[in-house]
């Protein structure tokens, strides 16, 4: 058991499946002597050495595309996108190939790939680097997308993606990789994919929300509950496929539900989760769902980027609408 | 001022178009059952080609996209490649892929709409038809890292056309690739043509072969239409990669003789006359006289060899023909290892609609 | 004096150990002049001096472990022209290293402390049938009615309350809610609880019912007990019930059917602060007068004790109210739909009557008995206001 911050978690998986499955490659900009620029892959070339630990050129389409050509050749490719914002020259590769290679193929090839990068806004990063659109990607079928929101969910679940049989977009919140730390084992042992976790047990009202996120939604279910406001908290976890099932059952539960997500709002995966709770749980429901999100908006610079996303007073506020509708 | 890096492209053609050789004719070419083999495989990719028109044109494909004319390109590049080396094509390369094992029905399947076409029955480790333009260049990048990275002793062979040139995957492949000194083989099949757009309208290079420069890797143009140049150079390159020193471009030039697609008209954007002197240059005329003038082909052989793939394209056609559709489930069943809950959803719905459903013939 | 205290140097790291300082106490520093050097996790780092001037103090030695944010460096003179310092830069030829902000960009936040949490993985099953299961538009209209849908019978679809049975329900029910709120004066407020339920089978009267009141009076001279008003007129409803059958009951206008009850259960309009509550006296056809006084005297201050139980003011076939407690002698009182009858009684007065051919002064209670005339006739109203004046007339 370690005390470790939720790269030090990344970092500490990428080395468990280096150690224990010679497929798995990481490659990216910068992640080799470098370490990445966040340092997720700090120390693996020089353990693993620079064939399993690779520094490409510069060219984010081209990472992606050369993963699912290894993958498809039977390596376990783990590409880093430095950033969200240089994500899209890989959205040709993923969509066109990585999702569809085990389906048009009748599944005489696989794409067992982790697509990482980190994302989200909230480190006074210039332009470009701050926004969230894990919503391009859950859209592409055959694709998973995982968010974790605590070191230990960060290692169980990066573990638990390089381990399944299809790609993974594995999206890091890079406000919270090194905000806590928390004791995790490096023993391992993968969480399951394609559930939500419950952070918090309560009955008045459900948030889910994921990422950075979970942050305000935990503390404005505290501020909450000096009210005598009992919520339940779901990290979803899994972008895509949705648990729904337990977001169903929360919702069943307490009867209102409010979705938290950085990224912006029209489109968002929170329009997806209220889609789902209106047509399968709608006769749970005692109020409107709401949305904590980010604005339709270009991400704001930094002087304003906390303006844009949820607060804990903007959550505690649509919770208190919610439970009075 | 002084110069730092120049640069030289060679070209290199064996036969004339009119099956004269008009350079040493290599080692391989001089055993004219080789050649005599690569010239049936060539008849036989024009007669499936052919044949897959004509069933577009009576209702029984989908589009297809001819490869009329790139008889000599298909055939040397996979007559150059080992078994298991890993092709990665376009849309087009029939004559590799049937080299190479797939089966017409596939072919036939995948223009037919039925995703059992790049279910090839062998060679299995070659990647599917590639649509989207350049991007299996990458493919062949990261296979031939996986083949390098495992101590493989693989090549990776990627086919683009002109076309593909143009965009970055192709040169962030080829970079990639030289920087790594990756086992692969980039193939740009110029055939002057991206759907209407000539090659003078798509890039200011003399050659595609020079765009290898600036990767930092060789490149060569050779005459496409000669299947003794392009098998030559392809397995020369594949040579050099297997020995570890890395990719080389092989520019084949050739001309797209059919439309882009049957859908497409070419005579919209371009003039008889071109097409009609392409045709003079075109690939089984010249390999044809050359083993005519050797003795190892005649009259007779021909006959037979026509009646021959003739038959085995009509089995093939049949085979494709009477495969029934896939079930409605099988959209879902191969997205993912294990389907996902909520998908299982979605296939019991789709399945309730049966085929009633509308939808199109087969 | 300017203090400049130990910077986060971008890893979240609690402290950082001092490697070597640059400067001495009394140095003239320039801004971005070498201070010192710290150790953090990935590199030993340059710290440079934050501004010009004299060192007055420095607050910790080479391997000392300092807090981030603890004091490093006083300077003295701060911002006055500085000579160079004594100390000199490191002879580097590479660029000075920074510390590492492990990020290329901005500052990732560190120092939230250590994380406990309890994640409880998914793959949840509904429960089916737990809690009651209705639109929100459904739960919205109970809400305003201050029904509990817990209490209003499902008939929909997975079990659901659909608007149906909620209308149902509410035509036979008033509501418990109380609404402690009174309006304010020149602003709208939205009736809420007895009042908007009120408004709500008020209007479904209007839009349905096919009112008629006849108006009557019972002289009570000969009662012996005087006081024993709403049990004796629950009584008298009860034998106008048994007269004439037809208003003690109920009108599917839908089905056009009307159902005759035998049990006579009377709701009994009570008026609070709150509004109109309707508790139910049941079966007062079986009941003696003793035993319906002793059921309203409960069931009066369960109401005004808000105690009365949900189930005691549903389910009634017959209505008594009793309006005319402060002023009022006829009304034409409105029943809720399905009933089909409502006894008002007005104001009790002292009336001058003709009796025997002389007058005298009488104690009347003055009676108004409304009927839906698209079930009930005029002869069944009458009849059974008869039986009811002759109930009311009787001395005990």
């Amino acid at each position: 058991m370690a005390e470790m911050t939720l790269i030090d978690a990344v970092t500490t998986a990428l080395a468990w499946e280096l150690e224990h499955d010679p497929r798995v490659v990481v490659l990216g900009e910068d992640v080799g002597v470098n370490g990445g620029v966040f340092r997720a892959t700090a120390g693996l070339q020089a353990r693993f050495g620079a064939d399993r630990v690779q520094d490409t050129p510069l060219a984010e389409g081209m990472i992606a595309g050369v993963a699912i050509g290894m993958a498809a050749q039977g390596m376990i490719p783990i590409p880093e996108i430095q950033f969200m914002g240089f994500i899209y020259p890989t959205v040709d590769q993923m969509i066109n190939h990585a999702g569809r290679l085990r389906n048009r193929t009748r599944g005489r090839m696989s794409c067992p790939m982790v697509l990482r990068a980190p994302f989200g806004g909230g480190i006074h990063a210039p332009e470009h680097h701050s926004e969230s659109t894990e919503a391009l990607f859950a859209h592409m079928p055959g694709i998973r997308v995982v968010i974790p929101s605590s070191p230990a969910r960060a290692y169980g679940l990066l573990l638990a993606a390089i381990r399944d049989p299809d790609p993974v977009v594995f999206l890091e919140p890079k406000r919270i990789y090194r905000l806590n730390k928390q004791n995790v084992e490096d023993n391992g042992k993968a969480l399951p994919l394609d559930v939500c976790y419950t952070l918090r047990q309560g009955s008045d009202i459900t948030l889910v929300t994921w990422g950075a996120m979970t942050f305000e939604t935990l503390k404005a279910a505290d501020q909450l509950a000096r009210s005598n406001i009992s919520c339940e908290v779901i990290d979803l976890a899994t972008i895509s496929p949705i648990d729904y099932e337990t977001i169903l059952e929360s919702v069943e539960k307490t009867g209102r539900l409010v979705i938290v997500h950085e990224a912006a709002r029209t489109c968002g995966v929170g329009a997806e989760i209220a889609a789902i709770v209106a047509e399968k749980g709608l006769y749970d429901l005692n109020a409107p769902i709401r949305r904590v999100t980010g604005y339709d908006v270009v991400m704001p610079l930094f002087r304003r980027e906390m303006d844009y996303m949820p607060s804990v007073s903007k959550i505690v506020d649509a919770v208190r609408e919610t439970l009075q509708d | 001022m002084e110069t730092i890096a120049d640069f030289e492209i060679q070209y290199s053609q064996f036969l004339d178009p009119s099956g004269k050789p008009s350079a040493d004719i290599p080692d391989f070419a001089r055993d004219s059952g080789t050649l005599v083999e690569m010239y049936r495989h060539m008849v036989r990719t024009r007669v499936f080609d052919n044949k897959a028109i004509n069933l577009q044109r009576t209702g029984k494909l989908g589009t297809y996209a001819s490869c009329l004319g790139h008889e000599a390109t298909h055939v040397g590049l996979a007559a150059a490649m080992h078994k298991d080396d890993v092709l990665a094509p376009s849309y087009r390369e029939y004559g590799a892929m049937l080299y190479r094992g797939v089966r017409m029905s596939e072919i036939l399947l995948y223009w037919g709409g039925d995703e059992r076409g790049s279910d090839f029955e062998g060679p299995k480790h070659d990647f599917p038809f590639c649509v989207p333009i350049a991007t299996q260049c990458l493919h062949a990048a990261g296979a031939a890292m996986a083949f390098q990275l495992r101590g493989e002793p693989r090549c990776a062979v990627s086919v683009n056309g002109d076309g593909g040139t143009s965009e970055g995957a192709f040169y962030e492949a080829m970079n990639i690739a030289g920087a790594r000194k990756l086992p692969v083989v980039f193939i740009v099949v110029n055939n002057k043509w991206a759907i209407s757009v000539p090659i003078e309208l798509q890039t200011a290079s003399k050659t595609l072969a020079q765009k290898a420069v600036a990767a930092g890797i060789p490149g060569i143009q050779v005459d496409g239409n000669d299947a003794i140049a392009v098998r030559h150079w392809v397995e020369r390159a594949l040579a050099r990669a297997r020995k570890g020193q890395g990719p080389t471009l092989v520019e084949a030039v050739t001309y797209r003789l059919s439309d882009h697609t049957t859908a497409d008209d070419a005579s919209r954007y371009r003039k008889k006359g071109e097409v009609d002197e392409a045709r003079r240059l075109e690939p089984l005329i010249r390999l044809r006289q050359y083993l005519t003038d050797l003795g190892a082909w005649d009259a007779t052989r021909e006959k037979e060899l026509l009646q021959a793939v003739a038959e085995d394209v009509d089995a093939e056609v049949q085979r494709y023909l009477n495969m029934p559709k896939q079930p409605i489930e099988a959209m879902f069943d191969y997205m993912y290892r294990e389907l996902p809950e909520f998908l299982e959803e979605q296939r019991d719905h789709a399945t309730q609609y049966g085929d009633s459903n509308g939808g199109h013939h087969g | 004096m300017i203090t400049f205290n130990l910077p986060d140097l971008g890893e979240g790291l609690p402290e950082a150990e001092i490697v070597s300082w640059h400067v001495s106490e009394g140095d003239t520093v320039k801004t971005d002049d070498p201070l010192l050097s710290v150790e953090t996790a990935k590199a030993v780092v340059e710290v440079p001096s934050p501004y010009s001037g004299v060192i007055a103090r420095l607050h910790a030695q080479a391997g000392d472990i300092v807090a981030t944010g603890a004091a490093l460096v006083d300077f003295a003179e701060a911002g006055s022209v500085a000579r160079q310092p004594k100390g000199s830069p490191e002879p580097e030829a590479t660029m000075p290293e920074k510390e590492d902000a492990a990020t290329v960009v901005g500052n990732v936040p560190t120092g939230g402390g250590l994380l406990q949490e309890t994640a409880i993985a998914g793959g949840g099953r509904r429960r089916k049938g737990g809690r009651v299961k209705a639109t929100p538009s459904v739960r919205t209209e109970a809400r305003r009615l201050g029904v509990d849908l817990a209490d209003v019978p499902a008939t929909g679809k997975n079990g659901q309350v659909t608007s149906g049975d909620l209308a149902r329900y509410q035509n036979t029910v008033a509501k418990p809610r109380p609404a402690h709120t009174s309006p304010t004066p020149g602003r709208s407020e939205a009736l809420r609880g007895p009042r908007r339920a009120m408004a709500q089978s008020m209007t479904q009267h209007r839009n349905e019912v096919a009112l008629c009141t006849i108006f009557d009076d019972a002289d009570i001279h000969e009662w012996i007990m005087k006081r024993d008003f709403t049990a004796r007129i629950l009584r008298a409803t009860a034998a106008g019930c048994s007269r004439a059958p037809a208003l003690n009951g109920f009108f599917n206008a839908q089905s056009m059917s009307h159902q005759q009850e035998s049990r006579v259960d009377i709701a009994l309009a009570v008026d609070t602060d709150d509004g109109l509550i309707v508790p139910v006296i049941r079966h007062v056809e079986e009941m003696t007068l003793d035993q319906i006084r002793d059921e309203v005297a409960r069931m009066k201050k369960a109401t005004l004790d808000r105690t009365v139980a949900p189930q005691d003011m549903v389910n009634y076939t017959i209505t008594v109210s009793n309006f005319g407690m402060l002023a009022g002698r006829y009304a034409t009182p409105l029943m809720v739909p399905p009933t089909v009858a409502i006894l008002g009684t007005g104001k009790l007065q002292h009336d001058v009557v003709a009796v025997m051919g002389g007058i005298e002064v009488h104690r009347r209670i003055p009676l108004s008995l409304s009927f839906d005339h698209r079930c009930i006739t005029g002869g069944e109203a009458c009849r059974f206001l008869a039986a009811v004046i002759d109930d009311l007339e009787k001395p005990q």
